[in-house]
């Protein structure tokens, strides 16, 4: 945050005098912050590779198809497919990861706001979240497969992987709103709605963009699972099937690793929007 | 909320008498007018009683203190009136007008305790958020002239997280005042902020209401801040809730610091502090 800087100072002559503004974190302490977390972080992921890349290579040696990749195969591996191979699967993936991501996330918000406005049916819609959350898909996926056809069934897939922590931390944020500005609000004549308008449902954000973020990539892994039930022709999970059954095992590492990436990307995007969208949440420093 | 805090025991204290002050007040009831108004609440499947037939009377314009120790339901008082609040019997009027038709009507200001500033807005925005929820219109002009009058000028476009306590309670007061009510409703609004800074604030807001002449309800446990700003003091006690006295402030206005080092000053005071300490009043802090 450096609105801090934003602000002009009192003219001269001001009737009183003004307390000090409250000092915000300096850049200084920014980056030593940084310092402390990022870089071990660093180290320690790059340490994690180099053992891999080791174990990879021990246990490899003499055998054709390899066991554990290390991690230069599973990088020569994604280059050596390249656009080519990614980018259809990508697609295809993305665009149910992302269908069902709107859906369920407007789901949930939209019955988060309706429970608000209706307490009544906190209940229903609540145990219908935590019934969506704790269906075991290998029990779902086939009969929502059954029923539905095209990319439906997907989009229902991943809806089950979004909507119910979207729900729970939107609810959490709505009424989570300070309680004496609703009163500020009530007191001019406000209602229900202009509490929900004016007050709950910004300081909601922050716990909605919580809810998103932890959406994307679960919406991806929600997209990538949907597809080894009914393998299409495309698709990251249709992909790590076919490489895996072709014994090429380090595809299906990269795969996997693409896959971790883009969710990571999604998580990563949805932050980035968070703090441009609601500067004065505090961060949580992921 | 407030409601909930304001209780906690009932250990009644029915010996008490009640008040030379409701049976004196004068018949100019067009301020705020309050008639056997009760408050229960039930906590933990009890009934406390928050409020037990509190009767007054003030008459327009005049700044009110309600002083009393935590506890003893003067925050209670205050939500009614601002239509927060519901009374469980007993009727409640400002200028002759329940608390409903004043939310309605848009005739109410209102800052509590805690400035409650919407983070997301700037100064002036937060300023604005009565005039969006209620309809009302005011010239940008008004708006300036309010932020100067609480002493704002330079920080409009400020947001709360940059401001100090005293500030945010400034916009709060700012906020309180853009409708242009009839009643101001003033619940500790400085409760929270150093000594220096209260003292300040104090000042402020009585050169604010001398040019605004706005009935006004104050909420305080300070005595001297009751002496220092009120037209007429409710002394109120806890368990339940009443006014256990009503003293017209004899002071001249406009009022200055200096009064506060005055003989009839702290002739007020000494009289509060019997009433308070030694009169039957609970004292505060002993309410767990």
């Amino acid at each position: 945050m450096t609105a801090a800087l934003h602000v002009a100072p009192p003219k001269a002559g001001a009737p009183i005098k003004h307390d000090d503004l409250e000092s915000k974190v300096t850049v200084k302490e920014r980056l030593s912050a940084m310092a402390h977390g990022a870089l071990p972080g660093t180290i320690g992921f790059v340490g994690f590779l180099i053992v891999w890349e080791i174990v990879g290579r021990i246990t490899n040696s003499g055998r054709p198809i390899p066991l554990i990749p290390p991690p230069t195969s599973v990088i020569a591996a994604i280059f050596k497919d390249g656009w080519t191979y990614y980018g259809p699967n990508l697609g295809t993936t993305l665009g149910y990861a992302l269908d069902g991501w709107v859906w369920g996330n407007l789901l949930a918000i939209v019955a988060a706001g309706l429970v608000l406005m209706i307490p009544q049916l906190e209940i229903v819609v609540l145990q219908l979240g935590v019934t969506t959350y704790c269906l075991p898909l290998v029990a779902v996926a086939p009969l929502v497969f059954l029923v539905y056809s095209g990319s439906t069934p997907y989009r229902i897939i991943t809806i089950l992987f979004v909507f119910f922590t979207t729900l729970v931390l939107t609810l959490a944020g709505l009424r989570g709103a300070d309680p004496t500005s609703l009163d500020v609000v009530r007191a001019y004549g406000g209602g229900r709605w202009q509490g929900l308008r004016r007050v709950r449902l910004v300081s909601a954000l922050p716990s909605i963009f919580a809810g998103l973020k932890i959406a994307g990539p679960a919406a991806v892994l929600g997209a990538v699972l949907a597809e080894f039930f009914q393998p299409a022709d495309s698709g990251l999970g249709v992909g790590i099937i076919r490489s895996q059954q072709q014994l090429e095992i380090s595809r299906t590492w990269g795969i996997a690793v693409v896959s971790t990436l883009i969710g990571a990307a999604a998580y990563l995007l949805t932050t980035l929007i968070a703090r441009i969208v609601t500067p004065w949440a505090p961060k949580l420093e992921v | 909320m407030a409601a909930t805090d304001e209780i906690i025991d009932l250990s009644t204290r029915r010996d008490m008498s009640v008040d030379e002050g409701t049976a004196s007040a004068p018949a100019t009831g067009s301020g705020i007018r309050l008639r056997g108004l009760t408050k229960e609440f039930m906590v933990k499947r009890r009934k406390v009683t928050a409020l037990d037939d509190v009767s007054f009377d003030a008459p327009e314009g005049a700044f009110v203190a309600l002083l009393g120790p935590s506890g003893c339901g003067k925050s209670t008082i205050l939500r009614i009136l601002a239509d927060l609040e519901q009374p469980t019997s007993g009727t409640a009027e400002v200028h002759g007008e329940a608390p409903g038709e004043i939310r309605k009507r848009h005739h109410l200001g209102i800052a509590f305790q805690d400035a409650a500033l919407l983070p997301w807005r700037s100064v002036v925005s937060n300023i604005k958020l009565p005039l969006q929820v209620s309809g009302v219109k005011v010239s940008d002009e008004a708006i300036a002239d309010l932020i100067k009058l609480v002493g704002l000028e330079g920080f409009e476009q400020a947001r709360p997280g940059q401001l100090s306590g005293g500030m945010r309670q400034r916009v709060a007061i700012a906020r309180s005042l853009v409708v242009e009510p009839k009643v101001l409703l003033l619940d500790e609004p400085f409760g929270a902020l150093d000594e220096m800074t209260r003292q300040r604030l104090n000042l402020e807001l009585l050169r604010i209401w001398t040019e605004r002449a706005t009935t006004t309800l104050l909420v305080t446990h300070s005595i001297a801040e009751a002496v220092f700003l009120a037209d007429v003091v409710a002394v109120m006690s806890a368990r339940p809730g009443r006014i256990v006295s009503r003293v017209e402030i004899d002071l001249p206005r406009p009022r200055t610091p200096d009064m506060m080092r005055s003989p009839e000053f702290h002739a007020y005071c000494d009289q509060f502090s019997d009433l308070l300490f030694s009169g039957g009043v609970a004292p505060s802090g002993d309410d767990k």
